[in-house]
This record gives structure tokens, C-alpha cells and sequence, in this order.
């Protein structure tokens, strides 16, 4: 039950974009058509996922014991840079298809903020192993419901006629901020 | 001397961050609940562009191609972790403010663009200036931004009371709907303001700078590239 | 190959320059941040428990060595004279553990109060600890028998919130133990 109400909390009522704030810059950057946003949107949860748990693990067993709890920011965007690298040279050789789907936006990856985010969210609430595997994919896939969400509104904005100074990211910020007051409903719902 | 003038003051209006060039939108959302916090957020941002700047400036000639994108992360983060160890001891409740977007500095497109577009490509004066420049735009942005949300969400100002006993607090402005659309606004008024000069000028109105995410420079620099 | 030990040997310098600095950087400020930290986390809670007190119990804290481990005590003094101490300790609540801070008088016969340092618990429901009515509870009471009514005692728990009353009671009673463990140390150990 617990783990329930961890998952369904981080994806709608502490939404990682719509009410943490993170991963705007490709937020804005990749909505513009809903395919190019599933693909990055996949790809967040897949590296989240993944960076969580290493980080998990790094922090666990090499960090906290050693009593360098200071260097974690340091460690964490190194580990993520180079499990960017890895999975982007895996996923070439073994798996082409998912590459030649995800593999474009890999690289965009290591200064998304919502990985780096996430990893730390997680060590900052003292989550066990199983709650970071949850908290983890469950904020990937929030992130990808609001980027497809706006991509699939953008996409139809764009037959419409809107002043010219408002086109392109001003009314994609608008738009956010519109769905983020939908998703506030949620936080209503939860106290 | 000339030049130097120009590479600082291009942050504070022509490609004023994150107004004109839009990145790092992370860290403008979410901490300008109120002008202090904006401010501050600005202030470390100073801090790690400017010496990031500097450093990778310094070492520009040495580091090989391959791993350039590597030795920026290391010399950002180094220095945000400083960062971090130096607001606990001298600012400890903005610390707490800031909370996660402190160590989220790291990831701030601004940094590693500027080191890749910028200061891997010149002098260490020109990168410093650079770097000092659009740390000071970055945070004028954001003490303006914050100050906004702050007045209309609070009724105050860094903290002050501004607004008489009439006004009503409206609360959207200092939550997360509230960040989009302000922003989103003065983006779009930072267009019109544009298009008003080109108009003057007898040019034709332009769409905004685009934020894509190539616009900052990081991501088309994928390591080993 | 000479490229690739190039590429080894500047990131390895790089790397160990920022370990270096970073590892001075962090012995220059660890003690400020330590007091910091007490000021900001701690120091809230020592106000709520001691209403009458001129000096700064984060500043003159002591650590006693205890079988079990140093503990930190916190001292109240007024005119230069002791008035009370104040211990922090733990108990395991519904969201983490619960940190409180737990104040007696000097001669250890009854409480000065509480006050809660950290804690996650819901909103609502565990969070009232926080709350005054919960809190006051504990003010003046005796430290013969602290429990809640359940118990046999006399503290009512907060309705709906039965683990993080347990226990924040639970905390309250180690920091007992601790302070008869050293009760007779504390009227020399600041300085009258």
C-alpha cells in the first residue's frame, strides 16, 4: 500500500516537471512533436531508473562508509555521464533497433536535470533500495505523461493563429503552467 | 579593451540568460518564490561560471578534444560541491531554500555552454568577463523574476512588506503554475519588445529565440564527439 | 597510444587537483558547518524547551563520554548558573526516525519540555508532535513515569498518529537514561 502511494504521488502529485521544477530545458526543448517526446521521454525513465540505482549503490557503499558524504554531487554527475556513455555504446552494439529509436537523445541526458534530480531526491528521503527503484521509474514516467501531454497540444496549437511574440517557448511555458495547475487538483486530493 | 566590454556586457541585454538566451530554466521556475531566493541562487551562479570560465580557460591547451566534456563536468562540479560546502557554513538557511537546486548547479546548461562555446575557444580575461557578464544577467533575471512572484504572491519585498492591507495575496504566483506563466509572459514580452524595435526599423516581426535544447551547446557535444 | 596516456594522465591530474582542493575546502569549513547546522536544526528546538536562559546552549555544548558513546549535552544557564540541560535523541516514527529534543531541570526531577529537532512523519497526522498541544504535554512533568495513557501513563497521543506518539515518548524516555548516566557530572561541568 505504501509503495502505492509513493509511485502515484510522484507521478501526478509531486509531478518531477509540473511541481519539482526539473527537466524543463528539455521539457520545453523536445515537446514539439509527440513522437520526438515519447522517445525522450523513454529515454528519461530508462536512465533515471538506472542512474538511481548505481547511485544508490555508490552512495551506500562507497560514499557513506567512507565518510564522503560531501562529494556526492560530484560523483553522481561523473557516474551519470559515463552511464550515459555506456548504455548509448550497449544499447549500438546489441540492441540497434532501440538505439537507432533512442539513441539521438542519449546524449541530452547527462545535463537533464531530472536524473540528476531524481538520484538525489532519493538519497535527501533516505529511500531503501525497492523505494528508489519505484520513486525512480514512477518520476520518469510522470515526466513522459507531461511531455507527451504538451507535445500532443503543441502539435495542434500550431494550426492555430497566435501573436507572433507569443510563438514558440513563451506559449509552451504558458501551456506548462496551465497543466501544472491542472495537476495542483492532485495535491488537493492527497491531504 | 573594447572587447572585453563587449563579451561582459553581451550577458546583461543582448543574450541576456535566461530572458534572451533561453536555458537553465530548472533553477528560474524554482526558486524565485520570493526575490531573496533568486538573488542567492544568482550569486552561486556568479560564483561557478565565473571560475569555471577561468579554469577551463587556463586549461584549454591541455586538455585533449576527446575528453573535454569530461574535465568541464569535473571542474563544474568541483566547484559547485564548494559551493555547497560554503553556503552550509556561511548561509545555512538559504541552503535549506535552495535545497536540491544547489547541487543542480552542475547541470545548469549555462555552465558547461559557456565553457564549451565560450571559454574552451578564448583567453582566460575574455572567458572571465564572459562568464561574470552572464552570471550577473542570469541573476538580475532572476532577483526581477522572484521579485515579481514575491510582490503579487506575498505582498513583500526581499522579505518587506510593500503591498497596504488591501491586497489580497494571490497564492498561484509563488506555486509552480504560477513560475510557468510568469515566465512564459516575460518571454513573450521580451519579444514584443523586440518586434517593436524591428518595427521601427521597418523590419518584420520574428518568432522568440527557440529554446532547443542545441541552444545550449552542451548537448550537441556529446562526449567523445 | 601516446594520445590515450595523455587523455589518462590530464584527467587523472584534474581530478586529483579537485579532490585535493575540495578535501581543503571541506577541513576549512566543517566546524562552521557543524555549528551552523545545530543553530539552524537544533537551535529552534532548545528555544522552545528553555523559556528562561542568557546564554547560547548550541554554542556551549559539551560532549560526554558515555559506555555507549559520546553524547552531546545542551545547557541552559542563567547569571552563569545551570538551569537546565537538554539531550537529543531518537525514536523511530512512521516516516523515519524522530528527533527530539529533551530538556530536564537540573536536578533531573522533572521535565523542561520537548521540542522536535527532525522528522517526516505525514502531515496532519504525526506532524502535530510539532504542535504545542502535543508538545506542552511534557513541560513540568515529573520524570517518574513517562507513558502514554494507553500505557498507564498520562500523555494522550495524538488520535490517528499512534506510532510517532510512541514513539516520540520512547526518545523521551532514553534521554532519561541518558541523563541519570550523567546527572552527577553536570553541576561542575560548567564551571560553577
Amino acid at each position: 500500500m505504501d509503495y502505492f502511494v509513493l509511485v502515484i504521488a510522484a507521478i501526478f502529485v509531486n509531478n518531477i516537471v509540473l511541481a519539482q521544477y526539473l527537466g524543463n530545458c528539455p521539457f520545453v526543448g523536445t515537446s514539439k512533436e509527440s513522437s520526438v517526446a515519447m522517445g525522450m521521454g523513454l529515454a528519461v525513465v530508462f536512465v533515471a531508473t538506472l542512474a538511481a540505482v548505481i547511485t544508490w549503490c555508490v552512495q551506500k557503499f562507497l560514499l557513506a562508509p567512507n565518510n564522503l558524504g560531501y562529494l556526492q554531487t560530484i560523483t553522481f554527475i561523473l557516474v551519470i555521464a559515463a552511464l550515459v556513455q555506456f548504455v548509448e555504446m550497449f544499447l549500438k552494439k546489441v540492441i540497434p533497433p532501440l538505439y537507432k529509436s533512442l539513441g539521438i537523445f542519449l546524449p541530452l541526458i547527462t545535463t537533464n536535470c531530472a536524473v540528476l534530480g531524481i538520484a538525489i531526491i532519493c538519497q535527501r528521503e533516505e529511500f531503501t533500495l525497492i523505494e528508489t527503484i519505484l520513486f525512480s521509474i514512477a518520476s520518469g514516467v510522470g515526466f513522459l505523461l507531461a511531455l507527451v501531454v504538451l507535445a500532443s497540444i503543441r502539435e495542434r496549437l500550431d494550426l492555430a493563429h497566435v501573436p507572433v511574440s507569443l510563438k514558440g517557448t513563451p506559449l509552451a511555458l504558458i501551456l506548462a503552467g496551465l497543466m501544472s495547475l491542472a495537476f495542483f487538483a492532485f495535491k488537493g486530493m492527497a491531504s | 579593451m573594447s572587447r572585453l566590454w563587449k563579451e561582459f556586457s553581451k550577458g546583461l541585454w543582448k543574450d541576456l540568460p535566461p530572458f534572451k538566451l533561453v536555458l537553465g530554466l530548472c533553477p528560474v521556475l524554482a526558486v524565485t518564490k520570493t526575490a531573496d531566493n533568486g538573488l542567492g541562487m544568482g550569486l552561486a551562479v556568479i560564483f561557478v561560471l565565473t571560475m569555471s570560465n577561468m579554469l577551463v580557460s587556463m586549461i584549454r591547451k591541455l586538455i585533449p578534444t576527446k575528453v573535454r566534456i569530461a574535465c568541464f563536468i569535473v571542474v563544474a562540479a568541483s566547484l559547485v560541491v564548494c559551493v555547497e560546502l560554503l553556503m552550509q557554513a556561511y548561509a545555512y538557511p538559504l541552503y535549506l531554500q535552495l535545497g536540491i537546486f544547489v547541487p543542480l548547479i552542475v547541470v545548469n546548461c549555462i555552465i558547461l555552454g559557456r565553457a564549451e562555446a565560450f571559454a574552451s575557444k578564448n583567453p582566460v580575461y575574455l572567458a572571465v568577463a564572459d562568464g561574470l557578464g552572464m552570471g550577473i544577467g542570469f541573476t538580475i533575471s532572476l532577483t526581477f523574476l522572484g521579485s515579481i512572484r514575491e510582490l503579487f504572491g506575498y505582498g513583500t519585498l526581499f522579505g518587506t512588506q510593500i503591498m497596504g492591507d488591501w491586497f489580497q495575496p494571490v497564492t498561484f504566483m509563488v506555486e509552480a503554475p504560477g513560475a510557468f506563466v510568469c515566465l512564459g509572459l516575460i518571454l513573450a514580452g521580451m519579444n514584443a519588445l523586440t518586434n517593436w524595435q524591428r518595427k521601427s526599423k521597418g523590419l518584420e516581426a520574428i518568432e522568440g529565440p527557440v529554446h532547443d535544447c542545441k541552444t545550449c551547446g552542451m548537448c550537441a557535444t556529446k562526449p567523445g564527439a | 597510444m601516446r594520445e590515450m596516456l595523455r587523455m589518462i594522465f590530464v584527467l587523472s591530474l584534474i581530478c586529483g587537483l579537485s579532490g585535493l582542493t575540495l578535501a581543503t575546502v571541506r577541513q576549512a569549513t566543517s566546524e562552521r558547518i557543524e555549528e551552523q547546522v545545530m543553530t539552524f536544526v537544533q537551535g529552534p528546538a532548545l528555544e522552545q524547551i528553555f523559556s528562561d536562559h542568557d546564554n547560547n546552549p548550541v554554542k556551549d555544548r559539551r560532549i560526554f563520554n558515555l559506555p555507549n558513546g559520546p553524547v552531546t549535552v545542551f545547557p541552559a544557564l542563567k547569571d552563569g548558573k545551570l538551569t537546565g540541560v537538554a539531550i537529543e535523541t531518537f525514536g523511530k516514527g512512521y516516516g523515519g526516525n524522530i528527533g527530539v529534543m529533551v530538556g530536564f531541570t537540573t536536578d533531573g526531577s522533572k521535565l523542561e519540555g520537548i521540542g522536535i529537532t527532525t522528522m517526516k512523519e505525514t502531515p496532519g497526522l504525526g506532524a502535530r508532535l510539532v504542535e504545542p498541544q502535543y508538545r506542552d504535554q511534557f513541560k513540568g512533568h515529573s520524570t517518574d513515569k513517562i507513558a502514554l495513557k494507553k500505557q498507564g501513563g498520562d500523555i494522550a497521543a495524538i488520535s490517528g498518529a499512534t506510532i510517532s506518539s510512541t514513539g516520540s515518548v520512547a526518545a523521551v524516555n532514553d534521554a532519561l537514561k541518558i541523563f541519570n548516566q550523567i546527572k552527577d557530572k553536570l553541576p561542575t561541568a560548567w564551571g560553577s
